[in-house]
């Protein structure tokens, strides 16, 4: 019975894809929003992620330093926060936070619409509401993660370097080293694969379950909560299936 | 069915729907048909399907069989393009206003306007100020819905859903939940844009004294099936013992048509 719900829960998540997918091919979106959202998703976004961002790079670092000082290789520490920090934590984080600000909004705003019948309301006036609400934030959410998680990138290896430098006395030059030395395009890649993917799983998700929320303030409710759940689920599992397809 | 043939052309027609929700069955073989120029109302008790019914008829929601003709247009099979075009011939009304509530009136009532023509700001600023003097509102553009109270929230939807100049508007319970002041002056707004107008209005509404006043032709839907449909003099005299006991409620019949009459502004 359990199964049975899930799977045409994902048909029915399917469908508002491609109904997403082809009323923006057919009807176009509004690019003036698409600029506006993406503003905004990086700017709510950006804040926490750099605290995030700082404290990943530091707690990294000292982790890392740690690791590497008992087998008296303690300079290498850069080669950890480079891999640890560019090919996992970074876009994880960048795509968490945004799941937790931008992606919970979608989620709730919808379910608002849907229960106040704005919804149905942009249907009757013949304006299609996949194109008009979902996509000018799917694209916004698909542009602006890759953005913070460069930003986020950045962040953490500085952090990181403030730590392994100051705090810890590896030299400059070393610290450097590793971290270049062990950054490859691949890596780089993977990072904004896997940001684009999570802003994809985040706008998706998000939208599906604000647009079919039950009504009332329930509805509103479970429609956020039950975006959150499975935004986090699909983006763990994704990150999984992109590590194994990027250096499996 | 007291009288199943209006006088004029019908512009709206149902033919033998049914719509189901599981083993709930909100509409049984429903046919009826709604005459262009006319105000029609659909009456009955809560939760028989009077929603059902205008979401039907706008291509929301499918009907299980039967076929629903709007503009001769068979909603119910029609593609997403032919809907579209129907759809921009029609208004409605919705039981809040179904305002946006992220952008001011003046916005919401333009809306269709930046849609669907390519008139310029001066001309939608002049289109918007007209809408809004046509229901009683000038001079709150700027106002967001928030600040509005629930019959002026009403108002600013029913300048929306008249702001393409459509030929159908239709209309969701437009005074549940309002004070009977409020009630009446909405009741008054809808016969006057009829008179003004002259399109068709399909109303859904449990309200008998607003129905009665308002409507050309009144519907009683009960247990999923429209048990009378005819002029409000037909449904007043009907003999039907469930009509009788849903009109019978309002201890005060509504008037006669002579005191409606004196009553218009």
């Amino acid at each position: 019975m359990g199964s049975l719900r899930f799977l045409r829960a994902l048909g029915a998540y399917g469908y508002f894809v491609w109904d997403c997918t082809r009323f923006t091919l057919r009807y176009g979106t509004r690019w003036e929003r698409v600029i506006l959202e993406t503003y905004r998703v990086g700017i709510r976004a950006l804040p926490i992620l750099l605290v995030m961002a700082v404290f990943v790079g530091t707690n990294v670092a000292i982790q890392g330093y740690t690791a590497f000082a008992t087998l008296g290789a303690g300079n290498m520490v850069g080669m950890f926060v480079s891999m640890a920090g560019v090919r996992e934590l970074c876009p994880l984080l960048a795509g968490v936070m945004v799941a937790a600000k931008t992606g919970t909004e979608l989620a709730a705003q919808l379910a608002v619409m849907r229960t106040r019948e704005q919804i149905d309301a942009l249907e009757v006036m013949a304006v299609n509401p996949h194109a008009e609400l979902v996509a000018p934030s799917f694209f916004a959410v698909v542009i602006a993660l890759p953005l913070l998680t460069l930003v986020g990138l950045a962040t953490s290896l500085a952090s990181a370097y403030a730590v392994a430098v100051y705090q810890l006395g590896v030299s400059p030059g070393e610290y450097s080293d590793y971290v270049w030395s062990n950054i490859s395009r691949l890596d780089l890649i993977n990072a904004l694969v896997k940001s684009m993917v999570y802003g994809v799983v985040i706008s998706t998700v998000s939208g599906f379950f604000g647009f079919f929320s039950e009504k009332g303030p329930e509805g509103v409710g479970r429609a956020t909560n039950h975006a959150v759940v499975t935004m986090c689920i699909v983006c763990i599992t994704a990150t999984y299936l992109l590590t194994a397809i990027f250096y499996g | 069915m007291a009288d199943p043939t209006p006088g004029a052309a019908p512009i709206i027609r149902f033919e033998g729907v049914r719509k189901a929700f599981g083993e709930q069955v909100v509409l049984e073989d429903l046919s009826v048909e709604l005459a262009a120029g006319e105000t029609s109302v659909i009456m009955g008790p809560s939760g028989v399907g009077k929603s059902v019914f205008l979401k039907l008829l706008v291509g929301l929601l499918p009907p299980d069989t039967g076929q629903i003709h709007v503009f001769d247009v068979d909603v119910t099979r029609a593609r997403e393009p032919e809907l579209r075009s129907v759809r921009k011939r029609l208004g409605m009304l919705f039981q809040d206003g179904a305002l946006f509530d992220s952008m001011s009136v003046a916005e919401n009532v333009a809306f269709p306007l930046r849609r669907h023509t390519r008139k310029r700001d001066p001309e939608i600023r002049d289109i918007v100020a007209d809408k809004l003097e046509r229901v009683g509102l000038p001079g709150v553009q700027e106002k967001m819905p928030s600040e509005l109270s629930g019959g002026m929230r009403r108002r600013v939807g029913l300048a929306r859903a008249i702001v393409l100049d459509p030929e159908i508007v239709l209309f969701d319970e437009p005074t549940s939940g309002l004070d009977p002041i409020t009630s009446d002056a909405i009741d008054r707004l809808i016969g006057r844009m009829k008179g003004e107008l002259g399109i068709t209005f399909v109303v859904i509404s449990h309200d008998i004294v607003g129905s009665f006043r308002i409507a050309d032709r009144i519907g009683m839907l009960y247990n999923g099936r429209l048990i009378a449909f005819g002029t409000p003099d037909q449904v007043r005299h009907s003999e039907d013992p469930v009509l009788r006991r849903f009109l019978g409620r309002n201890l005060q019949l509504p008037p006669l048509p002579a005191e409606r009459a004196s009553e218009q502004p």
